[in-house]
C-alpha cells in the first residue's frame, strides 16, 4: 500500500510538471498581455516598459524556468489583479471562503442526494421515484445562475426572508459565528446540480445492486431489509458511485464564478475566469496547479477507497 | 415490514430536517411585510426625453488658449468643522437643504462589478484597473461645468506664454490633505514625474505623448524623470512646458489627478489602497476597503476645495451585473449607470413613470460605434468598396428598431453633435447615408456586380454584450442583404481583438468597435485616426490638417474649421463606417436630489454629464428616503 501510494504521488508530480508546461506555453501563445490598449495604441517604449515591469520581455523558456524555480520554492509570484498581495496569500484568503461554501455544498448535496436516490431505488416505480427522477432532471438541466437569480427574487426581494447577497455580514448571523443567513441561498443554488447527480447515480447503482444475485440470496436466508440495504446493497452500490461522484468534490470546493458573483461572495471562484480575461499569468499558473493537484489527490483517494470497499481490489501488488 | 417503514420514515425526517435547516428562517412563520412602494418624488421631474439629434448643443468653445477664467471663489473654509457635524449640518459646518434627510442618512450606495479587475483608486497609477468611486481623493487643476466649459478646480487661474509652449497654473491657497498638511505645487511635480517613469509603466502613457516636453524620451528611458516639462515655480505656481503649442492643454488637465509626494515617498504610489496609508485632498477619504465586498468612504472634513459634499458617506457595494437592477428596485443602491441596464431592464424603465422620470440620458464620453477596415489591402483598399459598404448600412432603421433611440442616435460622422467641431450644417450627412441602389452601383464599379466574387468577410466584435451583438448583427445583415455579400459576425476576446487591431500591419480586416473621448477637444477624437493611431487608414491631407490644428494657437474659430474640414475628408474617404452615437444615462432613486443633474443645462439636457466632478458637492439624499428605504428604518 505504501509503495503504491508513493508511486501515485510521484506520478502526480509528473502530471503537475506536464500541466505547468502546457499551461505556460498556451497562455503565452494567446495574444494580449497584462495591459489594456482599449483606447489607443501605446507608444512602443511605453509597452516595452509594461512588459519589462512584469518580466515578460525575456524569452518564454527563460520566463518559464524562472517561474518554476520560484514555484518549487513555493513562491508563486504577485497577481497582476491584486499587486498588494502575493498569489499565495490571495488564494489562501479567498479559498478559505470558497472552501466553506464548497464543504457545505458537498454535505448538502451528498446527504440529500444519497437519501433521495436510496428512497427512489428502494421504491422504484412509485410516485416518489418519479418525483426524484423529475427533480434530478431539473437539477441537471437548470444552470445554477438561473436558480440563483430565482432564489434571490423569491427569498430576498419577494419574501424578504434572506439577504440577496453578501458574506458573513454583521446583521445576517443567525447564530453569531456559527451560522449565517448569507450561506443559505448560495449553498442551495450551488448544491442543486451535484445533488441531482448524486441522487441519479445512487438510484442507478442501487437498482443494479437490488437486482443482483447476492441480494436474492440474502433475502432467501431471511435477512431483514435494513440489514440487506446497509450491509449488501449500499456497500456494493458504493463502488460505481465513488467513481462517478468523487470527482465532483474538487469542482465544488474550488467554487463557481456564477454563484460567487451573484451572491457577492469574495471567494476564489471568480479568479478562474478573470485571470484568463486579464492575462494574469501568475494567477493562471497557480490555479492550474491547484486544480491539477486536487484532481490528482481525488483520484488517488478514490482508488484507495475501492480497496476499502471491495476486498477483491488489491493496490500495488500482483495477486499471489 | 415495520423495519423497512421505520427506515423510510427516518430518512424522510432527516431529509426534511436538512431542508428546513437549509431554509432557516423560512421555518418560523414571519408574514412577509409588503415592500413599501417607492416614494413618489415630491416634485416629479419632467421625463427627460432623449434630446433630438438636430438640437445640437453649441460647440463649447474649446479651451480658449489664453483665456484665464476668473477664479470661482472657494467657499470660505469654516473653522473647526469636524465638531459641527450633526442633524442638519455637515462636517464642513454647512446647513443641509430644507428637504434633505438627516446627515447620518446622507449615504450614497452604488454598485460595483464583482468581476472587475481593480487595484487602485488613482488614475495616475493605473487607468484601467480602478476601484469603484475612483479619483475622489484629490481635485484636478480644472474640471468641467454643465456645458462642458473648462472651469477652475484646484487651480484658481492659468495662463499660457506668448509662444504657446508654457502653461502656468496658480493653485488655490489653503488646500490641504486630510492630515492637515498643505497641497503644494511640489505634489503636482512629484505626481507628473511619476507618470512617465519607465518603472511605473503607466497604462495611459500615450496621453501626454508628443505633448509634454521630454515625455517620450523619459518613457523610452533616455532621459531622467527630472527632465520632464513640469516644475514648481513656488509652492502655489506650477509650470508645464509642452513640446509643441497645445491649445487643448487645460482641457487635458481634467485628468490632472494629484498624488501626495509625502505618501508616495513613504509608502509607494499605491498608498490609497489601504485605509492606514491613504491620504486625501479631495471631498472624501477612505474609511473601509474590502475588495470584492465593499468600499466605504466618508466626507473629508479637512477638504478645502470647491465641492464640499452634502453626502456624509459613499458605499460601493460589489455585485454581479445580473443582480443590480433588482437591487436598485429593492432600494439597495441609489444610482445605476447605463452599462448596468440590460435591454429588458430598459423596457421596464420606459414603462414605469417613476423610473422613467429618474432616468437621465447624457452624452457620456461622446462615444461613436463604427466599422473599421484594413484600407491598405484588398478588398477595402478600393474606395468604391468602402463607400458601397457605408451606403449599405441602414442606420436609421437599426437605431430605431434594434438599438432604440433611448440608447443612441444614427451617426453620419465621427464627432457626436454637441462635441466641439462636430458637423452642425448636415453637410456630412449625405456622404455615408443609406442608399442601397448607389451602394450596389459602387460595388459593381469596384468589380463585384451583385457581390459576385467578393470574398466572404468575417466581422470581428470586441467582446460585446448581447445587446450590442444584436446591433452589429443588424449592421452585417443590412450590408449583406443589400450587396449580396456573405458576412459572418464573430465576437472575439477583448485582448485578442485589440492585439489584432493594433498590430502594424494590422491583423484585422473588418470589424466593429467604438471610441469615446478622453478630453473635450477634436485633437483627441480625430487624433486617433492619424496614421500612428490604431486604424489602418491614411490620408495625407487629413493628417496635415489634424496635426496643424492640434497645435494651432491664436484663432480658435479657424482651428475649429480645420478640424471640421479634416472630418469631412475622412468621412468622404470612408476611413470608418459610422453607425451610431451612444446616449448613455444614469438611473437615480427619486430621493436622490441635486440641481447638478436634475436642472437642465443650456441646451435643455438634465443629466450628470461627463466631467461634472463638482456634482459631488451638490447631490444629497432627500427626506423621501424614509419611505423608500425599509432597511434603513429598521
Amino acid at each position: 500500500m505504501a509503495r503504491y501510494l508513493l508511486g501515485r504521488i510521484i506520478s502526480l508530480l509528473f502530471v503537475l510538471f506536464a500541466v505547468s508546461v502546457i499551461t505556460f506555453s498556451l497562455m503565452h501563445a494567446v495574444p494580449g498581455g497584462p495591459f489594456d490598449e482599449g483606447k489607443q495604441r501605446l507608444p512602443d517604449a511605453a509597452k516595452a516598459n509594461i512588459l519589462r515591469k512584469y518580466g515578460l520581455d525575456q524569452p518564454v523558456w527563460k520566463q518559464y524556468l524562472k517561474y518554476m524555480w520560484a514555484a518549487v520554492h513555493l513562491d508563486f509570484g504577485i497577481p497582476y489583479q491584486m499587486p498588494t498581495e502575493t498569489v499565495t496569500s490571495l488564494i489562501r484568503k479567498t479559498w478559505f471562503i470558497t472552501f466553506q461554501v464548497g464543504i457545505m455544498t458537498v454535505v448538502l448535496a451528498f446527504g440529500v442526494g444519497l437519501i433521495l436516490g436510496t428512497i427512489a431505488a428502494y421504491r422504484r416505480g412509485s410516485w416518489i421515484d418519479t418525483a426524484v427522477t423529475f427533480m434530478s432532471m431539473l437539477g441537471t438541466t437548470l444552470p445554477n445562475f438561473v436558480v440563483a437569480l430565482w432564489l434571490i427574487l423569491v427569498f430576498a426581494y419577494g419574501l424578504k426572508l434572506l439577504p440577496s447577497g453578501g458574506w458573513n455580514e454583521p446583521n445576517d448571523w443567525l447564530i453569531p459565528g456559527v451560522f449565517s443567513k448569507d450561506w443559505i441561498l448560495p449553498v442551495l443554488a450551488y448544491a442543486l446540480l451535484p445533488m441531482a447527480l448524486v441522487a441519479r447515480y445512487t438510484r442507478a447503482s442501487m437498482v443494479d445492486a437490488f437486482n443482483s444475485d447476492y441480494v436474492r440470496t440474502a433475502r432467501a436466508k431471511g435477512l431483514r431489509d435494513r440489514t440487506i440495504l446497509t450491509r449488501h446493497v449500499l456497500k456494493n452500490a458504493a463502488i460505481p458511485m465513488v467513481t462517478a461522484l468523487g470527482p465532483i468534490i474538487p469542482d465544488l470546493i474550488t467554487g463557481s464564478i456564477f454563484i460567487e458573483a451573484v451572491f457577492r461572495i469574495p471567494g476564489l471562484g471568480k479568479y478562474f475566469v478573470t485571470s484568463t480575461f486579464n492575462r494574469d499569468y501568475p494567477m493562471i499558473m497557480a490555479l492550474m496547479f491547484l486544480i491539477a493537484f486536487l484532481w490528482g489527490v481525488t483520484y488517488i483517494v478514490t482508488d484507495v477507497l475501492y480497496a476499502v470497499l471491495d476486498p477483491r481490489v488489491r493496490l500495488g501488488g500482483t495477486m499471489q | 415490514m415495520s423495519g423497512n417503514r421505520k427506515w423510510i420514515v427516518l430518512s424522510v425526517i432527516v431529509m426534511l430536517s436538512m431542508v428546513i435547516s437549509a431554509c432557516g428562517p423560512a421555518a418560523t412563520p414571519a408574514p412577509p411585510t409588503a415592500a413599501p412602494k417607492a416614494a413618489e418624488p415630491t416634485k416629479a421631474p419632467e421625463p427627460t426625453k432623449a434630446p433630438e439629434p438636430t438640437k445640437a448643443p453649441a460647440p463649447t468653445a474649446a479651451p480658449a488658449p489664453t483665456a484665464a477664467p476668473a477664479a470661482t471663489k472657494a467657499p470660505a473654509a469654516t473653522a473647526a468643522p469636524a465638531a459641527a457635524a450633526s442633524g442638519d449640518t455637515t462636517v464642513f459646518g454647512a446647513k443641509l437643504p430644507a428637504d434633505a434627510a438627516p446627515y447620518d442618512q446622507q449615504v450614497w450606495t452604488v454598485a460595483c462589478d464583482i468581476k472587475a479587475n481593480q487595484i487602485t483608486f488613482d488614475f495616475e497609477v493605473q487607468v484601467y484597473q480602478r476601484f469603484c468611486l475612483p479619483d475622489l481623493f484629490q481635485d484636478q487643476l480644472v474640471t468641467l461645468d454643465k456645458d462642458f466649459n473648462v472651469i477652475p478646480n484646484s487651480a484658481e487661474k492659468w495662463e499660457v506664454s506668448p509662444d504657446g509652449l508654457t502653461w502656468t497654473f496658480h493653485l488655490k491657497k489653503g488646500l490641504q490633505w486630510s492630515d492637515g498638511t498643505p497641497v503644494t505645487a511640489n505634489d503636482y511635480v512629484a505626481t507628473y514625474q511619476y507618470l512617465p517613469d519607465p518603472k511605473h509603466a503607466w497604462d495611459f502613457a500615450w496621453f501626454y505623448a508628443g505633448v509634454l516636453k521630454n515625455w517620450d524620451e523619459i518613457v523610452a528611458g533616455e532621459k531622467p524623470v527630472t527632465e520632464l516639462g513640469v516644475k514648481a515655480v513656488d509652492d502655489y505656481t506650477l509650470q508645464f512646458t509642452t513640446k509643441v503649442p497645445w491649445p487643448a492643454f487645460p482641457a487635458m488637465m481634467e485628468f490632472s489627478f494629484l498624488l501626495s509626494k509625502k505618501q508616495m515617498e513613504k509608502y509607494g504610489p499605491m498608498y490609497n489602497s489601504k485605509v492606514e496609508t491613504s491620504l486625501s485632498s479631495g471631498p472624501f477619504k477612505l474609511s473601509k476597503i474590502e475588495p470584492g465586498k465593499r468600499i466605504e468612504m466618508v466626507a473629508n472634513e479637512n477638504y478645502k476645495g470647491m465641492r464640499q459634499p452634502k453626502l456624509q458617506k459613499l458605499i460601493a457595494q460589489y455585485m454581479d451585473t445580473s443582480t443590480t437592477f433588482a437591487a436598485f428596485q429593492n432600494k439597495e443602491i441609489d444610482q445605476l449607470g447605463y452599462e448596468w441596464i440590460s435591454p429588458a431592464d430598459m423596457d421596464i424603465i420606459q414603462k414605469d413613470p417613476v423610473l422613467k422620470a429618474n432616468y437621465f440620458p447624457h452624452f457620456g464620453d461622446f462615444r461613436t460605434d463604427y466599422l473599421v477596415m484594413d484600407t491598405f489591402n484588398k478588398p477595402f483598399n478600393d474606395i468604391n468598396v468602402r463607400k458601397a459598404f457605408a451606403k449599405a448600412v441602414d442606420r436609421d432603421a437599426i437605431v430605431k428598431n434594434v438599438l432604440t433611440p433611448i440608447k443612441g442616435m444614427p451617426a453620419n460622422a465621427f464627432l457626436m453633435p454637441g462635441f466641439p467641431a462636430s458637423d452642425k450644417t448636415g453637410k456630412l450627412k449625405d456622404l455615408q447615408s443609406y442608399d442601397c441602389k448607389a451602394a450596389k452601383d459602387l460595388l459593381a464599379k469596384a468589380g463585384y456586380p451583385d457581390g459576385k466574387g467578393f470574398p466572404k468577410q468575417e466581422m470581428w466584435l470586441r467582446n460585446e454584450a448581447a445587446a450590442w451583438q444584436a446591433v452589429f448583427q443588424a449592421v452585417a445583415a443590412s450590408i449583406s442583404s443589400c450587396l449580396g455579400i456573405q458576412i459572418e459576425v464573430s465576437n472575439k476576446d477583448y485582448k485578442v481583438y485589440m492585439d489584432a487591431l493594433n498590430a502594424k500591419p494590422t491583423k484585422l480586416t473588418f470589424g466593429a468597435i467604438s471610441y469615446g473621448m478622453d478630453y473635450l477637444d477634436p485633437s483627441n477624437m480625430l487624433g486617433i485616426w492619424l496614421s500612428s493611431g490604431r486604424h489602418s487608414w491614411k490620408n495625407d491631407q487629413f493628417e496635415k490638417l489634424v496635426k496643424d490644428a492640434s497645435s494651432m494657437t491664436g484663432d480658435p474659430a479657424k482651428r475649429n474649421q480645420m478640424f471640421m474640414d479634416a472630418e469631412k475628408i475622412w468621412v468622404d474617404d470612408v476611413g470608418g463606417i459610422f453607425i451610431d452615437h451612444r446616449w448613455l444615462g444614469d438611473l437615480f432613486q427619486p430621493y436622490i436630489k441635486g440641481d447638478c443633474f436634475r436642472k437642465p443645462d443650456s441646451i435643455g439636457i438634465s443629466a450628470w454629464h461627463w466631467g461634472n466632478d463638482w456634482c459631488w458637492g451638490d447631490v444629497y439624499v432627500s427626506k423621501d428616503v424614509a419611505n423608500a428605504k425599509t432597511y434603513r428604518n429598521k
